[in-house]
């Protein structure tokens, strides 16, 4: 009886590997797909706006209105030069609604003195239900800037109460703490210019740690010296240039960051804005968008946007990093649980058949798959049913092709927009990449699986966020 | 169970992908460090010519000989950087240095090639130096929407017939890109769209009559009259609403008119943006057809409504405390909401 149990135990273990290694190589072989097709978006894209006058949108009068939606929570210490950030952008059409989400530090009274605030009454249409406003600002010193302050509902409430007070055509969605470069707006709005049926856009995220930045602005952009957030810098540019940008040529995007969008207003309107019950607001938004253009045969494109930058400040502790993986994890399970309707289903397209199915079955479960696979590998290895030579082989198909791939993506990176400019930070950007895979990927499969327990057991919650705030203008030093 | 050669190819793939992605990373780098070090020079010496050749009274022949030898890159990037300061005799001064180094010849050529992106590139060169040629109007036909847009953008400076005729035309460019790029050139056309412009409304219907009204609102101009009125019994709702902002913005006795009958327009958008002229006219005579307005279903037409009345004044101030007492709740609340505005706001 024991000798085929164990017989039958260490079958299941070799077995369990191989499917693993298939699975890797399988996700790999589709991160080459991506790549390849980000290779041709970009090349595309660049030939596209090479030596383009963007002036002329600047002076236009009929460039769309945008307003820019963005919701505060106790943030008093940094909402006075966000938003002076965001006043300055340069768009000839903007209004900027700030949305305090019932803060209780002074975020409403460091706006009312910085910004020369009176209250004002306005008049609205409640499209969505939200939490009550308390009172409506206007700054007499800045035409375009609203403040709304109101009863706390969460991000997702404070955007819904900002779709509802806004008057442009677009709204972009962006964090307080996030600072979009100066040029970001003209840029991102090119593909509502150019297609009658785009509803969002994303642009890119960069990691503002180890930049200098001096009022609201990038002066120079350098790679953290941090580890946790060197290496962060490295996951953003692979999520971004090659995922994201990979995704527009291969059936369209289905993630936009929260931090960084730009939507048409009547399409969120008419999508019912932003859901409240989930921690992945911005991903549930799209994907309803998507699908319900489907539904509805209306517009639906989803475009991300490489050039338009917006800067965020990244984690530096494994504790905060790890709530904010949990809670993208939580955000992209509840996403996918709520329209599993469309999994491959023909009725959405590309969407139902190719995207959705990815994300399900690589973002989604790839830490289940990854965990499994690790612990049999350390099981095997102990008991011996697996060689080295195998775990050797596991270690290069899982972790050695996607860091050739990480390191391609540096390189899309500095054939496109080039932003590192040093050889050192050329050095640390491949160090970061190497480094990745030796306890930073394994700790964000720990947290990404605790987050799927979270979903699974019903948590909702954001969990505290600490922010150290952008760094004035010294020279770029370790952790900063 | 692995094939130690099996293990040792999958090492080798890898180590190769490794050493292949270190290798260009670091070399491009090199590269653009020493090609960026050359461009700066490059731009520099393009710049110093550019601008020597441009202060002084004559054309120094070694000076453009010097600026030919400069590389292309740097070459149109100096042109078009200057191109953006300057205007009248000195763009002129431009286009002949230009010409001189063939610059503009290379850019001919490029609008002639078999791939969009390098006719873009050629059309880019010729908008941004205002060079009057007939290649870069055939292109306003191109079949890439981008190409087309840019000729377009280009067409701005170019008011002449034929071009007037092509960009009317591509007012129902089926791409938007276009559409927006020639709506924008007619609007930098200023008036002198208006007349053709007026002629196209009277004889086109649909998306492009659409796009027309839209430029046509813009130029806020009396001859447009007609085409409004004609357009605003259009049985596209989009073309009737596109009327209706025209009415308004023309604002003359037969635009006020009309718009009362739009009140009564079965699309909810045509019935805010009448609302919404009238108000822009101050159209005080309207205030009992507006009060009406003040229960219509849609909120939107409800606030234009409101704001019109706002907007005329002591009447329309009248028609507003009125609704207050009203059975329609919907309009008593709009009324209050708007009486309660502070008078700086505008909504």
């Amino acid at each position: 009886m024991m000798p085929s149990f164990l017989g039958m135990t260490s079958q299941v273990v070799v077995d369990v590997q191989y499917v693993m290694l298939l699975y890797f190589l399988g996700v790999n072989g589709w991160y080459l797909v991506l790549l390849i097709s980000s290779l041709l978006e970009m090349n595309r894209h660049m030939l596209l706006i090479a030596d383009e006058s963007r002036h002329l949108l600047l002076s236009s009068t009929l460039s769309p209105t945008i307003s820019i939606l963005a919701p505060a929570f106790n943030e008093e210490a940094t909402i006075e030069g966000s938003l002076r950030a965001v006043l300055a952008l340069q768009y000839p059409s903007l209004e900027v609604i700030v949305i305090s989400d019932g803060s209780k530090d002074h975020t409403v009274q460091v706006l009312i003195d910085k910004f020369d605030l009176v209250p004002v009454k306005t008049i609205y249409e409640r499209r969505i239900a939200t939490k009550p406003v308390r009172a409506l600002y206007r700054s007499s010193t800045y035409p375009a800037l609203v403040v709304i302050d109101k009863e706390n509902g969460g991000k997702a409430d404070a955007l819904n109460v900002g779709l509802s007070f806004a008057r442009g055509e677009l709204v972009c969605a962006m964090d307080a703490d996030t600072l979009i470069e100066g040029d970001g707006l003209q840029r991102m709005v090119r593909p509502f210019l150019h297609e009658t049926d785009v509803v969002a856009t994303g642009g890119t995220i960069r990691v503002v740690n180890g930049s200098e930045v001096k009022f609201g602005r990038i002066i120079k952009t350098h790679v953290p010296t941090n580890a946790l957030a060197g290496i962060q810098v490295v996951e953003y540019l692979r999520g971004f240039l090659f995922g994201r940008l990979g995704w527009n040529r291969l059936g369209g995007n289905i993630i936009i960051s929260g931090a960084f969008g730009l939507f048409r207003r009547e399409s969120v309107l008419n999508a019912g804005g932003y859901l409240h019950d989930t921690v992945g607001e911005d991903m549930e938004l799209v994907l309803r968008l998507k699908r319900l253009s489907y539904e509805r045969s209306g517009p639906g494109k989803i475009a991300f946007v490489p050039d338009p930058v917006a800067w965020t400040e990244v984690p530096e502790s494994l504790k905060v990093l790890g709530r904010q993986r949990d809670r993208w994890h939580r955000g992209l399970a509840d996403v996918l649980w709520r329209h599993r309707g469309m999994l491959f289903n023909p009725r959405y397209g590309v969407t139902g058949l190719f995207v959705f199915p990815y994300y399900a079955f690589v973002e989604l479960l790839a830490p289940l798959i990854e965990a499994a696979g690790l612990i049999a590998l350390a099981f095997g290895l102990i008991t011996g049913i697996v060689d080295w030579k195998f775990a050797a082989l596991f270690y290069l198909t899982a972790y050695g092709l996607g860091t050739a791939m990480t390191s391609f993506t540096l390189i899309l990176e500095d054939l496109s927009f080039h932003r590192y400019e040093t050889f050192r930070d050329r050095g640390l950007l491949f160090w970061f990449a190497l480094l990745e895979n030796l306890g930073y990927r394994q700790m964000t499969v720990y947290w990404r699986l605790r987050g799927l327990w979270k979903f699974l057991r019903g948590h909702k919650d954001w969990g505290a966020q600490e922010r150290k705030g952008f760094r004035p203008l010294a020279a770029p030093t370790a952790g900063a | 169970m692995i094939n130690q050669s099996l293990l040792n190819i999958v090492m080798l793939i890898e180590i190769f992908l490794l050493v292949l992605a270190v290798l260009l990373f670091f070399t491009h780098g090199l590269w653009l460090v020493a090609t960026q070090k050359r461009f700066l020079r490059d731009m520099t010496d393009a710049r110093d010519s550019l601008a020597r050749l441009l202060t002084r009274g004559t054309i120094n022949v070694e000076e453009i000989e010097r600026l030919r030898r400069v590389p292309r890159d740097a070459q149109v990037a100096a042109f078009l950087e200057a191109s953006r300061n300057l205007a009248g005799t000195g763009k002129e001064r431009l286009r002949f240095i230009a010409h001189e180094v063939s610059l503009l010849d290379r850019a001919r050529k490029l609008c002639e090639s078999r791939r969009w992106t390098r006719r873009l590139r050629g059309a880019r060169v010729l908008a941004r130096m205002d060079v009057a040629d007939p290649i870069v109007e055939k292109l306003l036909g191109d079949p890439h929407p981008a190409v087309r847009a840019q000729a377009a953008e280009w067409a701005a400076a170019q008011p002449s017939p034929t071009v007037i005729a092509a960009m009317l035309t591509m007012l129902a460019d089926p791409a938007t890109q276009a559409r927006f790029a020639v709506q924008d050139a007619m609007l930098r056309m200023g008036s002198t769209i208006a007349e053709p412009l007026a002629a196209f409304l009277e004889t086109h219907s649909g998306l492009p009559a659409e796009s027309g009204l839209r430029v046509a609102e813009a130029l806020s101009e009396t001859r447009f009259l007609p085409a409004g009125l004609r357009h605003s019994a259009s049985d596209n709702g989009g073309v009737r609403t596109a009327a209706a902002n025209l009415l308004g913005a023309i604002g003359s006795a037969a635009s006020a008119e009309r718009l009362l009958e739009l009140l009564k327009d079965s699309d909810a958008p045509v019935r805010a943006a009448a609302a919404h002229g009238l108000g822009r006219m101050n159209h005080w005579q309207a205030g009992s057809q507006l009060a009406n307005s003040l229960r219509d279903s849609t909120w939107r037409v409800r606030r234009e409504a409101a704001f019109a009345l706002r907007a005329i004044g002591a009447p329309g101030a009248l028609f507003l405390r009125r609704a207050l007492k009203g059975d329609d709740a919907f309009a008593a609340d709009m009324a209050q909401q708007i009486l309660d505005l502070p008078a700086a706001a505008s909504g």
